[in-house]
């Protein structure tokens, strides 16, 4: 029996968990190749123009997939910590799936929800228990997958916390483009925010983080701080925010302007992508406030090019490096550099 | 202290009715315009929602009438609206235009909560003047959906359109300016009564209904008009939210027994969407199932740029349109949107249930319609 | 001869055309630059049009559309005015009875529209971005130094087609410009354009869309051949270009006019041809009455009101005693 898991949105975050559950249960866990042309043809076939670039992309890696597997493992995910959404679009995913792809293996779409006083332990746990029960009468093989998961999962999040990049760290199952050149000769170091999904599909990022490092740029990802780290300078906030990658980005970049180890600021973000509107927002407009910390924004979208790309991290990291020359006779309170 | 709150529709005098009946000295932003938009928009994230851009534009106006403090609600997501205060406050303090902004956070909006808010604006003040007020808000809400309700009945019976725009706006500002509830309910009778006696057309009018995004259906700058247009073009227009049922479902936690058509609509959401996903998306399917089953020509869907609950829905809507056989036309609107554009598609859209709804045999083969 | 007069006044052209009773077209259709001024080209249309009509010629009905539809309805005193979407489908219809699929791409916009058993069930346009439409393929001709008559023949000699992003005009621009400097050849890059403009439009209006066929291409741009096998390529099918393509809208008015006057027996409220020699102001003011401040235009012939429209209340709309433009 094969089961589906596609190459996109929080398998960035939750491959190793869902890996090891499906193959200790006896499932054959087939993944979707990594992100190509093909694929985001497919997904913006079958979405509407308005509709984010990664769930786009989602739908494409669901495509790429219908024909090869006997399920697709697409969960509804309404909450993995308590009173945090991720988006609304995550909630309905299962639902707009069914609505716009025909002729699909059955979809495993169980909800994963912490609900108001859950917690991100549990709400896997009860997800995981009711799919298993869908293969399996045998609860101890169901306990026992799910146990082994869990010790993936950890030995995953111990190698991103050691400094890994989550390319780097699924490297059973690498993603070969962005895997990490040696971060040891930079002359900058750059922090880098977005959601997993965009930052670390090496084709719809267009290879951001290699092209950085390229630059000379050490690159600094949430993924480096611990949750504590996150949610602790998250908490700062007058108002808790409610969405779960939100929160990731605005408690990073506090954690960020907090070390004042950057040289510079980069937020990727993707066109129509809601959260964002307002989480970039806030972020930027801090970023002014640290001493006019230089700062990126790098809107993306299927019809971006990689050249224009190029060109702006070309310019950004030309800009610090030559802002640095001039430390002493440049103003601190020059014009920041917004870019859209 | 001069308080201020943004606009949606005719919410203004709801709330005016609540704020000054507690004796707070009420500044309300000019009306929604042209001057609005472009302050909001120039002051907003870029790919914000409308609502937020609109908003932000009443405050700036607002405060050079001389608001020093914004009221305004919360919420716990996923929708974007719940987070606007925080950005807003944010924009505004970088722009040097503090203002202090009190916000009603569900799910805590409570009475208690409530009470704690207004002694911070107020001071002490007795329970019965707040149920008083409260009491006297809801009678205007009530007021002007009955006005409304009507209203929508005859925009495309009257042959005197014009006119009956003009008794509308003229028993809005009626019930805005009275204090009594008998005054406010006679001021419903005397409209309907006028109303009543305008020379009408006779015979089956089309039936649409409207679903989509709260703000953007109840605030007619962010839709352009869209009911009078439809009204003009000889459609009766059902709406899914109205103003009174909204404040009954999320202020008064659906305490009072108030019918509307719509009421039970969200229950038909399933198979189509399985899952709360914010504001009201659940209630977009749903409203259109019911719509649908209950033969209507055709649903609009109306919502701001981005909106990420009315594109979940607007995603699974080709399925209903499909198995129901039910016209869905989608809006997404802010301040890029042309008039021309929007006239076009409705007249276009109407011509296209006219014919469906003469030949049935038809049918809607395609599945759903979507102007861009 | 009883005749029916379409009139199709778009941003770019506006076209006009005559027909019988039985839909067949009478004299060759006329087509004018808009050039800004609605009026006057519809003027200078009647006036081409009269010059070759007999004492016998009668004028039984007239239809206006396209958006400056209200315009010219009032100015001709039309029996219908109509959408462009309903008028475009009426006329495929005329002309490809079992038509299930009509794209259309004129001067400065684009629309899909998708018919089952003669009753269209499904639209869509594009109004937002001209990219895909005939201004920008003027454009880059242009730029290219190709006549847009050749365009699409250099497109057909294509061997490589090549690859352009870009879902906007100045970026697709910029990328064809990127393409060029890297050494591609002239066919190749125009072909390429075809391609991309074909995807943006199958990808953005066509969304979702049950493209079946028979399927109709009109409008001004298919003229262009490239375009055409662009469409044929990506849609795996025949595309059939009517022989009035690029005026199908005036036709189709014109189709609608004689249906409502000869379906209701109705005499036409056609003012005559009278009207392309009559002075007609049209102007607008911003309305002060509220912070709303409404762009009104009116229309005026001598010192008689015609119209006025573009206010929200409608206060302009209906009151024929305030002044609203100053005359100048």
């Amino acid at each position: 029996m094969k089961i589906g898991i596609p190459r996109a949105l929080l398998y960035y975050y939750y491959y190793p968990l869902w890996r090891e559950f499906f193959t200790q249960l006896g499932l054959e866990v087939v993944l979707s190749p990594t992100t190509n042309k093909g694929i985001l043809d497919a997904g913006i076939k079958n979405t509407l123009s308005e509709v984010c670039l990664p769930v786009k992309v989602f739908y494409g890696h669901v495509s790429a997939l219908a024909d090869k597997v006997d399920y697709l493992f697409v969960p509804r995910i309404n909450r993995v910590e308590p009173k945090a959404y991720i988006c609304p679009k995550f909630m309905g995913l299962p639902d707009m799936l069914k609505a716009r792809l025909q002729q699909m293996p059955p979809f495993i779409d169980t909800a994963v929800d912490a609900g108001m006083d859950g917690n991100p332990v549990q709400c896997w746990v009860d997800c995981f228990q009711e799919v298993g029960s869908k293969f399996t009468h045998n609860h101890q093989l169901v306990n026992s997958s799910i146990a082994a998961a869990f010790r993936t999962q950890q030995e995953f999040q111990r190698r991103l916390t050691g400094g890994m990049l989550i390319p780097d760290a699924l490297e059973n199952d690498c993603v070969p483009e962005v895997a990490a050149t040696s971060q040891q000769n930079y002359t900058l170091r750059i922090g880098l925010l977005g959601h997993p999904y965009n930052l670390y599909d090496a084709y719809i990022s267009m290879n951001l983080i290699h092209k950085l490092q390229s630059m000379g740029s050490f690159v600094v990802t949430p993924e480096s701080l611990s949750v504590d780290e996150i949610e602790d300078e998250a908490r700062k906030l007058p108002k808790r925010l409610f969405w779960t990658l939100g929160k990731r980005m605005i408690g990073s970049a506090l954690n960020f302007y907090a070390s004042k180890e950057l040289d510079g600021l980069i937020y990727l973000t993707s066109f129509g992508c809601g959260p964002e509107s307002l989480v970039e927002e806030l972020v930027a407009r801090w970023a002014k406030q640290q001493g006019n910390l230089p700062y990126l924004m790098i809107t993306i979208d299927e019809h971006t090019g990689e050249a224009g790309m190029v060109t702006r991290l070309e310019a950004f990291t030309e800009m610090i490096k030559r802002r640095q020359k001039h430390e002493n006779h440049l103003s601190s309170h020059g014009e920041p550099l917004h870019s859209g | 202290m001069k308080i201020t709150y943004p606009h949606m529709g005719n919410l203004y005098i709801v709330v005016r009715a609540l704020l000054t009946t507690l004796g707070l000295d009420v500044v309300l932003p000019p009306p929604t315009s042209r001057r609005t938009v472009e302050l909001g928009v120039r002051y907003s994230p870029e790919f914000a929602c409308f609502p937020f851009k609109l908003n932000l534009g009443n405050y700036l106006e607002a405060r050079e009438l001389g608001a020093d403090t914004i009221l305004m609600a919360g919420g716990v997501g996923p929708c974007r609206f719940g987070y606007y205060a925080e950005v807003q406050r944010q924009i505004l303090s970088d722009l040097g235009s503090e203002m202090d902004m009190v916000v009603l956070e569900p799910p805590d909006v409570s009475y208690k909560e409530l009470k704690e808010k207004i002694r911070h604006l107020v001071g002490d003040i007795s329970w019965w003047k707040v149920i008083k007020a409260i009491r006297l808000a809801w009678y205007k809400a009530r007021a002007i959906d009955a006005v409304e309700e009507k209203l929508l009945y005859l925009r495309p019976r009257v042959y005197e359109p014009y006119l009956l725009e003009r008794y509308y706006h003229r028993a809005l500002h009626e019930i805005d300016a009275l204090s009594h509830r008998r005054a406010v309910q006679g001021a419903v009778r005397d409209f309907i009564k006028k109303v009543g006696s305008m020379p009408q057309r006779s015979g089956e009018f089309l039936r649409v209904g409207l679903v989509g995004e709260i703000f953007t259906i109840l605030e007619p700058t962010a839709n352009y008009d869209l009911e009078k247009r439809l009204g003009l073009l000889g459609v009766e227009v059902t709406r899914s939210i109205w103003l009174s049922i909204w404040i009954n479902e999320h202020l008064f936690g659906g305490l009072l027994r108030v019918s509307n058509e719509c009421r039970d609509d969200h229950h038909l959401a399933p198979p189509y969407l399985n899952s709360f996903v914010g504001g009201h998306g659940k209630e977009t399917v749903g409203c259109t199932v019911g719509f649908a089953q209950r033969n209507y020509d055709g649903v609009i869907q109306v919502a701001p740029f981005t909106c990420m609950p009315e594109i979940v829905a607007h995603s699974v809507l080709p399925a209903v349109s499909k198995d129901y056989g039910i016209p869905v036309l989608t809006f997404y609107l802010d301040e890029q949107s042309g008039e021309a554009g929007i006239q076009t598609r409705l007249e276009a859209f109407v011509d296209l249930i006219a014919a469906h709804s003469h030949d049935q045999k038809g049918g809607m083969l395609s599945g759903s319609v979507f102007g861009n | 001869m009883d005749l029916f007069l379409g009139i199709d006044v778009g941003s770019v052209s506006t076209n006009l055309v005559l027909i019988d009773y039985e839909g067949e077209l009478y004299l060759r259709p006329l087509y004018l630059r808009t050039q800004g001024q609605p009026i006057t080209a519809v003027q200078q249309g009647l006036v081409l049009l009269k010059e070759q009509l007999t004492s016998e010629d009668r004028i039984r009905g007239v239809g206006t559309t396209g958006s400056a539809r209200s315009l010219a309805g009032v100015l001709v005193g039309a029996d219908i005015v109509k959408n462009e979407i309903t008028s475009h489908a009426v006329a495929a219809l005329h002309k490809v009875p079992g038509v299930r699929t009509v794209l259309e791409i004129g001067g400065q916009d684009s629309k899909i529209i998708v018919l089952r058993d003669g009753i269209v069930v499904d639209f869509a346009m594009n109004t937002v971005c001209a990219a895909g439409t005939g201004s920008f393929l003027d454009q880059q001709a242009n730029r290219l130094n190709l006549s847009i008559e050749n365009f699409g023949e250099v497109a057909l000699q294509a061997e490589n087609p090549v690859r352009i992003a870009g879902r906007c005009t100045v970026f697709a621009e910029s990328d064809m410009i990127h393409k060029q400097q890297m050494g591609h050849s002239l066919s190749d890059i125009v072909a390429g354009l075809c391609d991309a403009l074909v995807r943006n439009y199958l990808n953005n209006i066509g969304k979702g869309k049950e493209i079946n066929p028979p399927v109709v291409f009109q409008g001004g741009v298919a003229a262009n051949a490239g375009m055409r096998t662009a469409f044929e390529k990506a849609l795996e099918t025949e595309i059939i270009i009517p022989q009035h393509f690029d005026v199908m809208g005036a036709y189709g008015a014109a189709m609608l006019a004689r249906d409502q006057t000869s379906e209701q027996g109705r005499e036409t409220r056609f003012r005559g041809f009278k009207v392309s020699s009559q002075d007609f102001q049209n102007c607008s003011f911003i309305c002060q009455k509220c912070p709303n401040a409404c762009e009104v235009i009116e229309i005026k012939q001598g010192k008689e009101l015609l119209a006025r429209w573009g206010d929200r209340c409608g206060r302009w709309s209906v009151t024929e005693t305030e002044a609203g433009c100053v005359p100048v």
